[in-house]
């Protein structure tokens, strides 16, 4: 039985570098999703996760554990992608291919869906990636937790130090603005209808 | 415009307590805009869900002492004090030397520039193809060092039959004790001679041959270079025929059409 995020990070304490390891293994994906879209650079992106398990590990003695430890890391992920966007002083850039390779793309087929169907959702995506590098950071960073990571109100309130209406208010504002921007692009909604 | 878009949207995640879920249920029976409303706002999410991050390979691994605060400046491992420096470099130098000392370099056909040195080469294949190349033998320290050691021995065998053969005859003869020693310091005089000349042209010999042996070396390795210089030769001879077919063919193409 895999051992619990808690369990490792008490281990790490201690010392054992392997647990950090698997905490790191655990988690560095979906850092490195959460910054990509946070900042829209590949590259970078994988620089801010690198860079959040360095000082994850260099801090682990400081945390107490009030939260869990994937907030704990989404915190510093976020602060130093707010870094780096002051640091650049530009707005994030949705990063994606100019065009579709659809030998790649057959390779991700399933059964279920038609190579027609993932070449339009490869174009959604961008579409999306776009209209979103639009959004203010505030809403932005909101929607990105509550939808690709599956945080609650509560917890976004907590990582964005803001009050649960604030929250709510960003992710009603976000998905409005959303909503908007991809049907100015012509992008029809035919996912999750 | 209703003003119920907190309810809205924890009704969209879910969010709502079993009271207010059912309240904003019944709201929405009434309410065609937050109908539609939340209709739109369900399709963005369906949208919002195809936007995903590349698949780079990342695989972070923290490894001891990277992990830690920043390093001071790298201490030296290990240093070199001016004599150990000086012993390596005489050494560097020496096996240089050696390696040179038998250099081949060769241009063959099919075979491209072929460089090597003394150190893959077995004194015998070197020897047979220095004396083939040159008719001078090579030097063979062990056969020397054996006829050295047999004529030491012979000189030894003569001086200890002189030394036998003096004493009896003074004796027969009635010679004095002195002039017995005093012959016996010729003949060992005589002795240590012959062994300082034949020790001295041995040590001739040798430096000889090793002269012998560097002057091959250096002509093997001139003659490697001018067979280099004239293999570019050859080669850039080669091109500029090509190109000048070339140019001719062109031209004489422009001229039919």
């Amino acid at each position: 039985m895999p051992s619990t995020d808690e369990e490792l990070v008490a281990r790490s304490m201690g010392g054992d570098l392997d647990s950090f390891n698997q905490l790191v293994l655990r988690w560095e994906r979906p850092i490195y999703a959460l910054a990509y879209r946070v900042i829209g650079r590949e590259e970078d992106a994988r620089d801010v996760a690198q860079e959040t398990f360095l000082r994850a590990f260099r801090a682990l003695k400081g945390f107490k554990g009030q939260a869990k430890f994937s907030s704990w890391l989404y915190r510093i992920t976020l602060n130093l992608c707010r870094d780096w966007i002051r640091r650049e002083k530009r707005t994030p850039v949705a990063q994606a291919p100019e065009g579709v390779d659809i030998i790649e793309l057959a390779g991700e087929t399933t059964p279920a869906e038609s190579i027609e169907n993932l070449v339009a959702r490869h174009e959604l995506g961008r579409a999306v990636g776009k209209a979103m590098s639009m959004l203010p950071e505030e809403q932005r960073t909101a929607i990105i937790l509550k939808e690709y990571h599956g945080l609650t109100f509560q917890e976004i309130a907590d990582l964005l130090d803001c009050p649960l209406s604030t929250v709510k208010t960003r992710l009603y504002q976000g998905l409005t603005v959303l909503r908007k921007q991809l049907r100015e692009a012509g992008v029809e909604s035919t996912f999750g209808k | 415009m209703c003003d119920r878009q907190e309810q809205l949207i924890g009704f969209l995640y879910n969010e709502l307590g079993p009271a207010d879920t059912h309240a904003f249920r019944q709201h929405l029976d009434a309410c065609g805009e937050c109908r539609d409303e939340l209709s739109d706002l369900r399709a963005t999410r369906g949208q919002i869900a195809a936007w995903t991050p590349p698949e780079p390979d990342l695989g972070f691994h923290l490894v001891r002492g990277a992990a830690a605060a920043p390093a001071p400046p790298p201490a030296r491992v290990f240093g070199i004090s001016p004599a150990w420096g000086l012993a390596a470099a005489a050494i560097l130098v020496m096996a240089i030397g050696a390696a040179i000392a038998n250099l081949e370099v060769r241009v063959g056909s099919g075979e491209g520039l072929v460089i090597r040195t003394g150190w893959g080469r077995t004194l015998a294949s070197g020897a047979a193809t220095q004396s083939a190349d040159t008719g001078v033998q090579p030097v063979d320290w062990k056969q020397q060092a054996q006829q050295l050691d047999q004529r030491l021995r012979e000189i030894e065998q003569v001086l200890a039959r002189d030394r036998a053969g003096s004493v009896q005859n003074a004796a027969a003869s009635g010679m004095s004790e002195e002039d017995v020693l005093q012959r016996v310091r010729d003949v060992v005089g005589r002795s240590e001679t012959r062994q300082q000349r034949m020790l001295a042209a041995g040590l001739a010999g040798i430096t000889r041959d090793f002269n012998a042996q560097r002057r091959i070396d250096l002509a093997a390795i001139d003659q490697g270079f001018m067979r280099l210089q004239n293999t570019s030769g050859a080669e850039a001879r080669q091109a500029r025929e090509l190109v000048q077919k070339m140019n001719r063919y062109m031209s004489t193409s422009l001229q039919t059409k």
